[in-house]
């Protein structure tokens, strides 16, 4: 591969290239996408909710053919125990000594990206061995702690909560999440085009276009995409003001929601935008970045209050009266 | 880096200490000009938590989730030089899981087999127990078992945990089912209860600037663990004066509802005052706040600032105190300033 340009310009047109590669096995779904490659290179965690059939797996797998990274999906069960995940220590023994010794076999979690299926089917305590190597890149295990490598991306998925027989992702957990990303059921032309497709022969052969040094060093870059003041400013001001004891909430605030957003939300709010500010092909954040990355940031980290659940308030809704409630700073420049 | 000469166990004249506290003072700004390069704000959290370690003592933390507590403690943690570990609750946690368990291991040249001990997360220095009461009462009190007794017995064995050793445990204030909180005896055993609240919002937009813009610093380590062992000794050391000792007993004990010079807000609100640790750990904390201050002696001032993390958590008001909205930290409030001081004017 030839030396590596690592500039916004530079970046726009790979990820032009790898949604080409992703359109040619996934129909649709392009804010998804758009969401799951803006958290991809600012290096955050994604929580992807959404009806089973969706190509989930598909879209997660793809992208890491495309970018060359090693690729383990975990199936969440009510029986799954932490270790099938982290790894274990066995006994081995060295038949020239005799001796027996424990030794530490990596569990899936070893991998690039790691796709956490369903993972509300699983007790919580499997659920946050887990969260726990997603927070700290590493596993701890007998007293020994083994890094993951990096890059470390967890995307998992959840299934509907009114199902029976699923532990709901206690609100400290769901926090760890950068993004939660909604796929919802195709338009009816897509769903036409993806039957023609899957029912045809002939397989598509992704290109590999990125590699883990690339990723890498993008994510560096997005690190140093500017954001003007008054947009940090912006964008603290919608979180804060989505929380009903702060003094500037509005009314529908303190009516519908028992708890907002915390810090992380502004955090990963200006991460996400500078990550899609450098998507486009820009090194400083516009007020729509903001925007854009607003509802996954905010989506799972809001909790609606009883009232909400009697008016049918959504929390899309919420975030929407919220946005619209917040005056956008004048134009940057 | 603070390395004083001496060792744990050698006797330290009453020079020597003052000499001691002097340094400690520096060592203080240090380790908060360490810890302010990660952490912004939060400087009353950060204040009742350093205390908490030179006094040696636990702290309950309240929070709603996504205030970075991990990092805050994490990072200070680590300009003591000391390990950490974070264990997150959950319902089907088990005792086993917080402090180890016995595994049967075979020796071959001998085809002896032995019970060998993996231990559990517990041995560390610093404990963040992570949302404790999402996990059933038998799990929350082999954690404070341990807590109290700085270590783990199991099977029969006595395995001691590594010293200084410190829980800090967060309970979630969002209500919501399925939680198991914290009876108030298993509370008294934290020393402070420390309130983490949301940033205001000039330091909030700080946070956004500093951590989205770089990788996350590497901090120096001012002090390390074992001389850490040897302030808390000379914290304890230090000198209270009789009417100080006095007005801290005193704060705690008209907390009580059936104490006689209970004042009537008490007697109207409270149901359960402050316990015996209360006075003890007002004195303590109160020690090792001069002490970080330089100081070789208690004062009313030290009593006063440690009177809230010590109190509201030992104050349990009644069913007439929701009615009319008053709070445990009200009744400290009122307490402190109905409570005579001494005259002395220390």
């Amino acid at each position: 591969m030839a030396e590596l340009d690592v500039s916004a310009g530079k970046l726009k047109e790979v990820t032009a290239q790898v949604v080409g590669q992703l359109k040619q096995v996934i129909v649709g779904q392009d804010e998804a996408m758009e969401q799951v490659l803006t958290g991809f290179f600012a290096g955050g965690h994604c929580m992807i909710t959404g009806v089973p059939g969706v190509a989930k797996t598909l879209l997660i797998s793809s992208l890491a053919k495309i970018m060359d990274l090693t690729f383990k999906r975990i199936q969440f069960t009510p029986d799954l125990m932490p270790s099938d995940i982290t790894g274990t220590e066995i006994l081995e023994e060295d038949i020239s000594t005799g001796r027996r010794e424990l030794r530490f076999v990596q569990g899936p979690v070893f991998a690039n990206i790691v796709m956490a299926d369903e993972i509300n089917r699983t007790p919580p305590k499997t659920q946050a061995a887990l969260l726990e190597s997603m927070q700290e890149k590493q596993v701890t295990l007998g007293g020994r702690t083994y890094p993951l490598e990096e890059p470390f991306f967890v995307l998992a998925t959840q299934i509907p909560f009114e199902q029976e027989g699923t532990y709901p992702l206690p609100e400290a957990q769901q926090d760890r999440f950068m993004l939660s990303i909604l796929m919802d059921y195709l338009s009816e032309d897509d769903e036409v085009t993806v039957i023609k497709k899957s029912t045809s022969w002939g397989q598509v052969e992704l290109k590999r276009l990125l590699s883990k040094q690339d990723l890498l060093a993008y994510q560096e870059l997005v690190l140093t995409v500017e954001v003007p003041p008054e947009l940090v400013e912006y964008a603290v001001s919608l979180v804060s003001s989505s929380r009903p004891t702060d003094a500037t909430a509005p009314d529908f605030v303190k009516e519908y929601i028992a708890w907002g957003a915390g810090l992380r939300a502004s955090q990963y709010i200006a991460l996400g935008a500078k990550s899609r500010a450098a998507l486009s092909g820009r090194m400083t954040v516009v007020p729509e970045d903001i925007q854009a990355v607003l509802a996954p940031v905010l989506r799972h980290r809001i909790g609606l209050s009883f009232r909400a659940d009697v008016d049918k308030v959504t929390v899309e809704d919420i975030i929407t009266r919220l946005v619209e409630n917040m005056p956008v700073p004048a134009r940057v420049g | 880096m603070i390395q004083p000469s001496e060792s744990l166990e050698q006797a330290i004249d009453e020079k020597r200490a003052a000499e001691m506290v002097q340094q400690l003072r520096e060592g203080r700004d240090r380790i908060l000009s360490q810890v302010r390069r990660v952490i912004i704000g939060q400087d009353e959290v950060v204040e009742q938590v350093l205390i908490s370690f030179f006094a040696g003592g636990h702290c309950l933390i309240t929070g709603v989730p996504g205030l970075a507590k991990t990092l805050l403690i994490k990072t200070m943690g680590d300009t003591l030089d000391l390990t950490f570990r974070r264990i997150q609750f959950t319902p089907d946690l088990m005792p086993s899981d917080i402090t180890g368990t016995e595994i049967l291991e075979e020796d071959r040249s001998t085809a002896k087999r032995e019970l060998k001990f993996l231990r559990g997360p517990v041995f560390a220095n610093i404990i963040l127990a992570d949302e404790i009461n999402r996990t059933p009462p038998k799990t929350q009190s082999a954690l404070l078992e341990s807590m109290q007794e700085h270590q783990v017995t199991v099977g029969g064995t006595t395995y001691k945990l590594d010293e200084p050793f410190f829980v800090l445990a967060t309970q979630n204030p969002i209500e919501h089912e399925g939680t198991y909180p914290l009876p108030t005896i298993q509370q008294d055993r934290f020393m402070f209860s420390v309130i983490i609240d949301y940033l205001p919002k000039a330091d909030e937009i700080e946070v956004v600037n500093s951590t989205t813009s770089k990788r996350p610093e590497k901090l120096d380590c001012v002090m390390h663990g074992k001389d850490l062992l040897l302030y808390q000794r000379i914290v304890r050391e230090i000198p209270v004066a009789d009417p100080v000792a006095r007005y801290a007993v005193r704060l705690a004990s008209v907390s009580r509802p059936t104490h006689p010079g209970a004042p009537d807000f008490v007697k109207e609100y409270v149901s359960w005052g402050a316990s015996l640790r209360a006075s003890h750990y007002l004195v303590l904390a109160g020690k090792a706040r001069a002490v970080l201050d330089g100081r070789f002696g208690v004062s009313v001032g030290d009593i006063q600032a440690m009177a809230m993390p010590v109190l509201r958590h030992r104050i349990i008001t009644n069913f007439r105190a929701e009615a009319a909205r008053v709070k445990s930290e009200q009744i400290v409030q009122r307490l402190l300033e109905t409570v005579p001081k001494p005259s002395s004017g220390l």
